[in-house]
């Protein structure tokens, strides 16, 4: 098995802008790693310069600490799978996962052998004489699976795979995907813009947007440390609720918006003082959003606040309010007695909020 | 109502395919006739015989040129979906400079009519010492604007993740081509297949400026020189053999591939 090891990687289509900025990343043996972003960021480019599909304008890949800039798709030892599944419609499922060992002249015996196997591992034996086209996405999607897994290769790509399943097959097709990894034991580097794919299948997620990293971590990491507000945005869903206001000094250090007042006493966030009386940008994702606080200490602070809606999903109610213009998301237990048009507190647990600077949108520590 | 409109309708159809097939039919029978009977204009005959057809291949080598035109079509036919398949495929899946230029430059060569090209590919052939071998039938027919066009919106419309994924298979661009999208296009193939083998076929002008031996003159040529040359010498029965002998292997193929025909027929004015 294998690293994947990028360097200062550009791209650019036509020579005049650059698609993908100066990535640099390391993923490690055996590692999960998942790129996320949204449409049009780069993802699906970095996987092909990866695969050897796009050639890379400048920088260095490394895979298995060998540099193969210019080394072919077949000679790079990865097999990719691809979101619309990609298999030859003239062939049968057999010959779709053969196809590839028999071009590389291995003996029939060995191929037989792997197809078996790979049929097995997916639960698609009985569907090894079938067409493409006589099968259902669900299928097409491990028998493209299988192709990949028949070749035994160092690193496995994936290019949203599961994009094109109806979302209670990709919810399935996710749980098969951490087994796959267990039972394989490979380096799997797998592209979605969906971030609960991202959130719940990568060992470490990379977050891109416009072609350049915004951040690198583990799921959790993302969630509770982003580095920036579009990592804080794109990761968690219901998406946290960002509010614009200003910082002053009281007896305390405060945030001022209109209408509330919250005090910051308890966030231990020593850089904050240099943001005294200019504008800043509060983050608070919708489960640190109470309706009922734990407890009386100035940890909750109270914010009186509209309903505007209520969605009640049986496991958890989301709370849609109205302060002034800003629209906030609150998470609250299913029991809860709110409904709309409502005036009510609530409650910000603050020493789970996040603070951004408005001009460059990074976190402020 | 409904079926006095539709006995109407039928009744021209027969009408109109009856004087399409009438001349067909008058021609076989006649070329079967004895000489005298045939100005006579009927369909049946007094007596059958093959006269005529025995006349006319004593008179010239109908079997030979019958040979040379299957030989020059099949080869014109295979070469172009080999050759425009090719062009077609790097025209509308590979990068580099000049590709658009260089495609509306192999369109804009559709548009030119034969007539302005005949005579430098005659002067070209002279050149190359190709008049009277069979270089001058195949070569300058190995490859069509139109088969080009017809390959490259074929190729278009194949997916590229395909194509990835055959690139990660360890596929060749020629592999690529050949055993991976070639069984994706089948209907192209046999539609450029058709209208290639028909071209090639059919071409008269060409062959009778570049072969004047008749051992490897094509049907149509032979045809046409044994019918309005003096060669008959005005005897219409050896004339109508020689026309039906030109005709069946176009039949039998129409009876076979009808099917196909219709559609190539049909696709060539629609697709974009
Ligand atoms: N073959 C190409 N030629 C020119 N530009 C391209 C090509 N492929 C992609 N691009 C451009 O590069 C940028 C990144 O595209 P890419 O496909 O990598 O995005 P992505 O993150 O995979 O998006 P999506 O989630 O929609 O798949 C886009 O702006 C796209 O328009
Ligand atoms: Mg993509």
């Amino acid at each position: 098995m294998a690293n994947v090891k990028l360097v200062n990687i550009i791209k650019s289509y036509d020579g005049k802008t650059d698609v993908v900025k100066n990535v640099s990343f390391e993923i490690r043996d055996k590692e999960f790693v998942v790129l996320v972003g949204p449409s049009g960021c780069g993802k699906s480019t970095i996987l092909r310069m990866i695969a050897g599909l796009e050639d890379i304008t400048s920088g260095d890949l490394y895979i298995d600490n060998k540099r193969v800039n210019d080394l072919l798709p077949k000679d790079r030892d990865i097999a990719m799978v691809f979101q619309n599944y990609a298999l030859y419609p003239h062939m049968t499922v057999y010959q779709n996962m053969a196809f590839g060992l028999k071009i590389k002249r291995i003996p029939r015996k060995e191929i037989d052998r792997r197809v078996r196997r790979a049929a097995d591992i997916l639960e698609i034996s009985y569907l090894l004489d079938r067409k493409p086209k006589a099968m259902s996405g669900g299928q097409r999607q491990r028998v493209a699976i299988g192709r990949a897994i028949v070749r035994d290769p160092k690193v496995f790509l994936f290019d949203e795979p599961l994009s094109n399943l109806d979302a209670k097959l990709r919810v399935q097709m996710r749980v098969e995907m951490q087994k796959l990894h267990k039972k394989l034991q490979v380096t799997i580097i797998y592209v979605t813009h969906d971030q609960t794919e991202a959130m719940t299948l990568g060992n470490r997620i990379v977050v891109l947007k416009d072609g350049k990293i915004m951040q690198i971590g583990a799921p959790m990491e993302l969630y509770n440390t982003p580095d920036n507000m579009f990592v804080a945005g794109f990761i968690g869903s219901p998406p946290i609720n960002f509010i614009h206001g200003e910082i002053r000094k009281k007896e305390a250090l405060v945030f001022t918006d209109t209408g509330m007042e919250i005090n910051l006493g308890l966030l231990h966030n020593e850089a904050i003082n240099n943001y005294v009386n200019k504008k800043i940008v509060l983050g608070i994702r919708p489960e640190n959003i109470h309706h009922i606080p734990h407890d009386k200490s100035s940890r909750f602070a109270k914010i009186s606040i509209t309903i505007s809606a209520v969605e009640q999903m049986g496991n958890e109610m989301l709370v849609y309010a109205n302060l002034d213009k800003l629209q906030m998301i609150a998470r609250l237990p299913s029991d809860s007695t709110l409904e709309a048009d409502q005036l009510t507190e609530l409650y910000f647990d603050t020493p789970k909020i996040l603070l951004f600077d408005p001009e460059n949108g990074n976190v402020i520590k | 109502m409904k079926i006095i409109k539709k006995t109407l309708f039928y009744l021209i159809l027969v009408a109109a395919a009856l004087s399409f097939i009438y001349p067909f039919i008058w021609m076989m029978m006649a070329s079967l006739a004895p000489e005298q009977e045939i100005g006579k204009l009927v369909i049946f005959p007094s007596e059958f015989t093959f006269d005529n057809y025995v006349s006319m291949f004593s008179k010239i080598p109908i079997g030979r040129a019958l040979f040379n035109s299957l030989f020059v079509s099949t080869i014109n036919t295979g070469l172009t979906l080999v050759f425009a398949s090719m062009v077609g495929y790097a025209l509308s899946r590979m990068r580099f400079r000049g590709r658009n230029t260089i495609f509306f430059i192999i369109i804009f060569t559709m548009s030119l009519p034969f007539q302005i090209t005949l005579i430098p590919n005659y002067i070209t052939m002279v050149k190359l010492h190709w008049v009277d071998t069979y270089l001058s039938l195949t070569v300058p027919f190995m490859i069509t604007a139109f088969a080009i066009l017809m390959f490259r919106q074929a190729f278009k419309g194949l997916p590229q993740a395909l194509i990835d994924a055959a690139r990660i298979d360890g596929c060749g661009e020629l592999r690529i081509v050949f055993t991976i999208l070639w069984p994706n296009i089948k209907p192209t193939i046999i539609t450029v297949g058709i209208l290639a083998f028909m071209a090639s076929w059919n071409e008269v002008i060409w062959p009778l400026i570049v072969i004047r031996e008749e051992q490897l003159m094509t049907l149509p040529q032979l045809v046409t020189l044994f019918v309005v040359g003096g060669r008959a010498e005005s005897q219409l029965g050896v004339k109508l053999a020689s026309a039906v002998f030109l005709a069946t292997p176009v039949i039998i193929a129409y009876l076979f591939f009808q099917k196909h025909f219709i559609q190539s027929m049909a696709s060539t004015g629609l697709k974009e």
